[in-house]
């Protein structure tokens, strides 16, 4: 049993009863030490006594040297039980009588230890020496000696007493305490039930019981405090577990409600996105549709043109112009409405390229020339000196160049076009500013609020007048903002326009923007009419029309042309011949044109040979990723296949002076 | 240890023995006057005698010794130098006749034995510790008798007599005695 472990009770009663034992212990002993060395003492002394009388009294028989009588008074210590042995000594130190109790032998001659009168405790008998003197003349010694009888008793029954004195009194204490110990522990073990009880049945509700108000009692009163506090806070938690509950409850609720919601968004969202990839395939299908005709239409208009004014027949002549530029503004009109929505879709992408701003220019300007003849205007070109070069999409900025300017050529008659391109610092940045002006009939300040929102031509009468789908300055607009530019105008309506454009000299765009750029075109149109060798171009389309336009078109410009009706022909013919450039159609049954792309450009033999895209499919991206040099969108325009094929064929015949693929 | 113990208890004994031997042999002569001598002088610390007797407080105490003297030098020697009660010792040898009342002890030899009843009625009634060593001294009327009793001196003491003679003698002297009854001693027996 661990004594560390006991009951309180039974540790304060055992505290109680060892502490009283111990003090009874420990004192005891002094006490009975004292008592017995003061026994001793006061024996000493009566036997001194004794020696003194008993010395007087055989003082005469010793002078009258009277042995009977001296051992006669020696007799009388009979009665004194303690003393065992007495003898008287004469002068001489030779016994002259004795007295002996069972006769215990005694010196018969005077102890040498002896040297006076005295006495000494030895060998557990007190001895006692006295001189024997009639008057003041020593006649002898008297020698007592005690076993010290007394003392021995005293000492045994002290020692009795001694322990039933630390029995009796342990068995009091125990008494006492184990009346006394409940004033502590009572209260204790009432806790520890309490205790027990809220550990056990979780019951806040009970409270201790207080008894006195000392110690234990505060600490019950703080118990009674903490359980309170525990039964509050309880509560509180209940509470809020119920709370939490029905919260969770309405939680749940809300959650499959908004699950529900989500998945008719979800759903709604599939509807949305189906019929948005519905749109985008139609409108795909009827650009290409619609431009598959229109290449047809305008080729051969162009075509018979040609053949006819050849043959001289003027006036049939000015109804296939007449139907040529009704083919045209048909396909511009809607390349506009593809360009607006791909813009709105955000597909409309960015590459950038350097190029040089003055060559650019003098490039559209040749371009514009038919428009600027047709109202007979003049064109007035000012460049910045070394306005050099700029960063930006080449085509877009050409687009938004030749919608201004051609619209300023549209709106004036007899009168002047004037294009000034110069720099500027603003915030910090370059810019490159254009402003196309003209003397034509202006704008009102009313047709400027809607003059680069889409659809909104200043006027209807001006749509039936002039022509035009309202969209040429609206995307002009959006390909600023595009490029991080930006676009005003400044009109007088009877005076003319000012078109400003503010372009970054470096362009920025997102880095998922970038596009590879095109080839720089450093082959002016008229270096077309340049009659060219005699080279091979190989043509992959399936559309029979296509082919037979191009070829006549190519022919014309001396080419030799060989055709292919699909992509496995295509790349035969193409090991066969090796021609100059290929143009290649993408869609195709069966081998589509990506495939006979990609497989043209494996082939180390073919991988040389440049590939000029011409196709409905507007994913420029795509075609230059995969190797293609060019990448013209049907229908074809004449005068840029017929540039791109002669930059061509210039590089190939000076491949040693100048490398094909140049970017500027 | 043990053995030493032995010797000397047997050595005590055999002088013991010697002692006896020798005290027996003296007995006839000087010893017997050496111890009676002795004895003189004990009497003399065990008797009181009245205030009046001495003219002042270190007035010796006179012992004469009437007729023949069996002492010699030797009570002279026993009493050289010693005192009792702040008193010396002076010898005085008388002769019949001489005056006696200037002794405070008389010691009464052998000798004077046929003049004992007129000597003890000359001193009747003096502070005089008389002292004989005939056969019936003390129930004639002397106060202290010295006998013999197998070779040993013992004596005897009239206490009547040392009444009439205002001596107080000590119990202590008194538990050593042979007491003469007083009947006796007023009962005179022929010899």
């Amino acid at each position: 049993m661990n004594l560390q472990n006991l009951s309180i009770k039974r540790k304060l009663m055992l505290i109680t009863m060892l502490t009283s034992s111990i003090a009874l212990v420990l004192s005891s002993p002094g006490f009975l030490t004292y008592d017995l060395i003061s026994f001793r003492h006061s024996l000493s002394q009566d036997l001194v006594t004794q020696a003194e009388i008993i010395g007087y009294n055989s003082a005469a028989a010793m002078a009258f040297k009277d042995e009977s009588a001296a051992t006669a008074t020696l007799s009388a210590l009979t009665a004194k039980e303690d003393i065992v042995g007495a003898v008287l000594y004469s002068p001489d130190g030779t016994m002259f009588a004795h007295y002996s109790r069972n006769s215990k032998p005694l010196p018969a001659l005077l102890p040498d230890y002896a040297h006076g009168p005295g006495y000494r405790f030895v060998g557990g008998y007190l001895e006692v020496f006295h001189d024997v003197n009639l008057n003041g003349e020593r006649l002898g010694t008297l020698f007592l000696q005690s076993d010290m009888r007394q003392w021995s008793d005293r000492a045994r029954q002290y020692t009795t007493i001694i322990f039933v004195f630390v029995f009796a009194s342990g068995f009091f204490a125990l008494l006492v305490s184990s009346k006394l110990q409940k004033f502590i522990s009572r209260p204790i073990l009432r806790l520890e039930d309490t205790m027990r009880m809220v550990s056990v049945n979780k019951n806040y509700e009970v409270r201790a019981i207080k008894f006195y108000d000392d110690e234990i009692g505060r600490l019950i009163d703080g118990f009674n405090t903490m359980l309170s506090e525990i039964q509050q806070r309880d509560m509180a938690l209940q509470r809020a577990n119920d709370e939490l509950k029905a919260r969770t409850g309405e939680l749940e609720g809300e959650i499959i409600h908004r699950r529900q919601t989500q998945e008719e968004l979800l759903k709604a969202k599939h509807v949305a996105e189906d019929a948005s990839r519905a749109k985008s395939t139609f409108l795909a299908n009827m650009s290409h549709e619609l431009r598959t005709p229109l290449n047809a239409i305008i080729g051969y208009s162009e075509m018979l043109e040609e053949e006819t004014q050849d043959s001289g027949n003027l006036e049939n002549v000015r109804d296939l112009q007449k139907i040529q530029i009704a083919g045209k503004h048909l396909l511009s009109l809607i390349n506009d409405v593809l360009d607006l929505s791909k813009i709105e879709a955000g597909k409309m992408g960015i590459h950038l390229e350097l190029f040089d701003i003055s060559m650019m220019i003098e490039e559209m300007v040749a371009t514009l020339q038919p428009a600027l003849a047709k109202n007979s205007n003049t064109i007035q070109v000012h460049l910045a000196d070394g306005i050099g070069v700029m960063r930006a999409d080449i085509t877009k900025v050409r687009q938004i160049l030749f919608n201004l300017m051609s619209n300023a050529c549209k709106f004036t008659d007899h009168g002047t076009v004037s294009v000034d391109v110069d720099r500027t610092a603003v915030d910090d940045q370059n810019w490159i500013r254009f402003r196309i002006g003209d003397t034509g009939i202006g704008i009102t300040p009313k047709q400027q609020e809607n003059l680069f929102k889409e659809f909104a031509q200043a006027d209807v009468s001006i749509a039936r007048k002039y022509g035009g789908t309202g969209l040429g300055l609206a995307i002009s607009h959006r390909f600023v903002q595009l490029m991080k530019g930006h676009i005003s105008v400044q009109s007088e309506p009877g005076r003319g326009s000012t078109f400003t454009v503010y372009l970054p000299a470096q362009v920025t765009i997102e880095p998922a923007e970038l596009r590879y750029p095109e080839e720089p075109e450093e082959v002016s149109a008229e270096s077309c009419e340049i009659k060219p060798d005699l080279d091979t171009i190989l043509i992959i389309d399936d559309d029979a029309v296509v082919r037979d336009l191009m070829s006549r078109f190519l022919i014309k410009l001396g080419f030799h042309v060989v055709a292919a009706e699909n992509g496995e022909e295509g790349l035969r013919l193409a090991r066969q011949v090796h021609p100059l450039v290929i143009t290649l159609d993408v869609i195709m049954p069966e081998c589509d044109g990506w495939s006979v792309l990609h497989k043209l450009k494996a082939d180390p033999e073919l991988a040389e040979i440049p590939v000029i895209m011409v196709t409905v499919v507007d994913n420029e991206a795509m075609g230059f990723d995969l190797g293609a040099s060019s990448y013209l969108v049907k229908p074809i325009d004449r005068d840029r296949l017929a540039v791109l094929i002669e930059k061509h064929r210039v590089a190939r015949s000076s491949t040693v002076l100048k490398p094909v693929h140049e970017r500027s | 240890m043990r053995s030493r113990r032995l010797i000397i208890v047997i050595m005590i004994c055999f002088g013991w023995i010697l002692g006896a031997n020798a005290q027996a042999l003296d007995s006839s002569d000087s010893s017997e006057y050496l111890i009676k001598a002795g004895f003189i002088y004990n009497f003399a610390q065990l008797v009181e005698w009245p205030p009046s007797t001495f003219a002042q407080p270190d007035s010796p105490i006179v012992i004469g010794i009437l007729g023949s003297d069996p002492f010699g030098t030797t009570i002279d020697r026993i009493v050289e130098n010693k005192k009792v009660r702040g008193r010396a010792f002076v010898i005085k040898r008388l002769k019949w006749g001489m005056d006696l009342k200037d002794c405070d002890i008389l010691f009464v030899s052998s000798s004077e034995a046929a003049r004992m009843d007129e000597l003890i009625r000359s001193v009747k009634g003096m502070p005089i510790l008389t002292i004989g060593e005939t056969p019936s001294f003390a129930r004639r009327g002397g106060v202290i008798n010295l006998v013999l009793e197998d070779n040993k001196v013992r004596f005897e003491v009239n206490v009547d007599a040392a009444k009439q003679a205002g001596l107080n003698i000590s119990s202590r002297l008194l538990a050593l005695a042979r007491i003469i009854p007083p009947s006796s001693a007023d009962a005179r027996k022929p010899e």
